[in-house]
């Protein structure tokens, strides 16, 4: 664990300089840790796949304080890689009519479609970080088969409800929103909804199973082509 | 009611407060007011509550019309600012009768321009604030700039007090080259010394491409050792060094999290400088320890906090 300097009120925390499935759960348990303490002079607490950047209130804390008390605060946290965490499913219709590149991945990979989506949804993803837009969550690892790098020419919109890859990882989009990751299909899930009092129904705490629908369905859950 | 008519809402005027804090790990952005100087000494002179809100017009060419009476203050960017079509000087409290007529014109010098009234304005915040950030489509007035025929709720007031800010204590925002304090950090153990002496010794110039989220630089190229990084989270006033070279430093309405290597960050304060800017406007470098850096911070803050 390292902690750097990032302003001159914020700390970024790095547990590691790689990118894994045990270092996203360390960061996860230190950014409950963090949580729980419900400390009023801790502004902001951003989790993200390695690190944690923290602002704090510079009247409370001084730099080299902060950095001795998050040192004996987050010093050796322990994970178990196997633990259950809360499951969400996310129902997807995978058709050719809104996965606007299943047909170019398909070209790509060698695989049919049907393979396409088997492998997509045969997997349970991590959540690694929320950013980018309120609800876009980076999920990985999507198998190395269907792994697929940005498109070239990012598109103006993409729809929201977009099911997309990029490289290794998932992500659905919760608005429309210019971006250049391939898109397999659409959901009619709500990733940021004003109503809801923790404004997005996901966390990075969840894990999240895609499942393949039917159009007919996709469209009765309330979902727009 | 109580309020503003919006007879000419400008083209991109917001409401705004101090931003939305406690969201980023979802993704939202902090968002508020870009220059705190301006805007806390405008509540200031008020005697409202730091975290009042108020409006920021970026354009000029805004008219209200005043249904009840209270006091107001305008501050920032220099600007024409008429009371019944009478010419009255910014950072200097004014009062407002029913049916009056306040205009903002042109923009003379500076970028943003706040009006506030006594106590902000009474519109419901959205989570925990009023600032507006269009792409979140969040707070404001449904999450969109102000538009013609909009209203803009007060308590009506009688209470006046002749404030004027004393002229040293007014900014001037076109001095020849703004000097910018950075403190040192995020990935800049992999900048060169070199690299980090070209950085701090060269003068670079506002893009066009400098809006509430960013503004980017053009100068002297400068180059870490990375590729790129993990995205980790962002904080207000950091300087990221894209492949390109060109320093963009994050304003108040940044993503929250992404892959630039950062060289370190500007003090926030300084941003505030910075947000008044226009296009072409010089800007330096200079780097500033920790310590001194968060007094710095403190003494700021004091001015509007000591009552």
């Amino acid at each position: 664990m390292q902690i750097s300097i990032a302003s001159v009120d914020s700390v970024i925390i790095y547990f590691s300089q790689e990118i894994s499935q045990e270092i996203s759960l360390i960061v996860k348990r230190a950014y409950s840790i963090l949580k729980d303490l419900d400390n009023e002079n801790f502004i902001e607490i951003i989790p993200s796949y390695t690190s944690i950047l923290l602002t704090y209130d510079i009247n409370k804390y001084d730099f080299k304080t902060l950095k001795k008390d998050l040192e004996d605060l987050l010093f050796g946290i322990k994970v178990d890689v196997n633990e259950e965490k809360s499951i969400i499913t996310v129902d997807v219709y995978y058709g050719t009519d809104v996965g606007l590149d299943l047909q170019h991945m398909s070209d790509k990979t060698q695989l049919n479609i049907e393979q396409i989506i088997e492998l997509h949804t045969s997997k349970l993803y991590d959540i690694y970080a929320i950013g980018f837009m309120p609800g876009f969550a980076y999920m990985a690892s999507v198998d190395d088969k269907i792994a697929m790098p940005r498109l070239e020419n990012p598109r103006k919109k993409i729809p929201k409800g977009s099911v997309a890859i990029a490289d290794n990882q998932t992500a659905i989009y919760p608005k429309d929103s210019p971006g250049g990751w391939n898109i397999i299909g659409k959901t009619a899930f709500e990733l940021f909804d004003k109503n809801l009092e923790s404004l997005s129904p996901l966390s990075i705490k969840n894990q999240i199973q895609f499942n393949s629908i039917s159009k007919e369905e996709f469209l009765s859950q309330g979902g727009v082509l | 009611m109580m309020g503003f008519e919006v007879i000419k809402s400008g083209i991109f005027t917001l409401l705004q407060d101090r931003g939305r804090f406690g969201l980023t790990h979802l993704g939202v952005s902090n968002s508020g007011v870009m220059d705190e100087y301006a805007s806390l000494m405008a509540h200031k002179m008020l005697s409202n509550s730091l975290e009042d809100n108020l409006l920021v017009v970026v354009f000029g060419n805004i008219e209200l019309k005043a249904h009840g009476n209270t006091v107001m203050c305008v501050t920032g960017a220099k600007c024409e600012l008429f009371l019944n079509d009478i010419p009255l000087s910014t950072w200097k409290n004014f009062k407002v009768n029913s049916g009056d007529s306040i205009k903002i014109g042109k923009i003379l010098e500076g970028q943003r321009v706040y009006l506030a009234v006594k106590n902000g304005f009474d519109i419901k915040k959205e989570f925990l604030s009023n600032s507006t950030t269009v792409k979140e489509e969040l707070g404001g007035i449904n999450g969109k700039q102000l538009k013609k025929g909009e209203f803009l709720p007060y308590k009506s007031t009688r209470s006046f007090v002749n404030n004027r800010l004393k002229q040293e204590f007014i900014p001037s925002y076109i001095e020849e080259v703004l000097t910018l304090r950075v403190v040192l950090g995020y990935q800049e153990e992999n900048f060169s010394q070199d690299e980090k002496n070209k950085f701090f010794s060269s003068t670079y110039e506002v893009t066009a491409d400098f809006n509430r989220m960013a503004c980017r630089l053009k100068g002297e190229a400068i180059h870490s050792n990375l590729e790129g990084i993990i995205s980790e989270g962002i904080c207000f006033g950091a300087i990221q060094i894209p492949k390109n070279g060109q320093p963009i430093v994050l304003l108040k309405e940044r993503q929250t999290i992404g892959g630039y290597p950062k060289i370190g960050s500007v003090l926030s304060i300084d941003c505030f400088k910075l947000a008044q800017r226009k296009v072409g406007s010089k800007i330096r470098f200079e780097n500033i320890d920790i310590e001194i850096a968060q007094n710095k911070v403190r003494d700021f803050y004091n001015v509007f906090n000591n009552e």
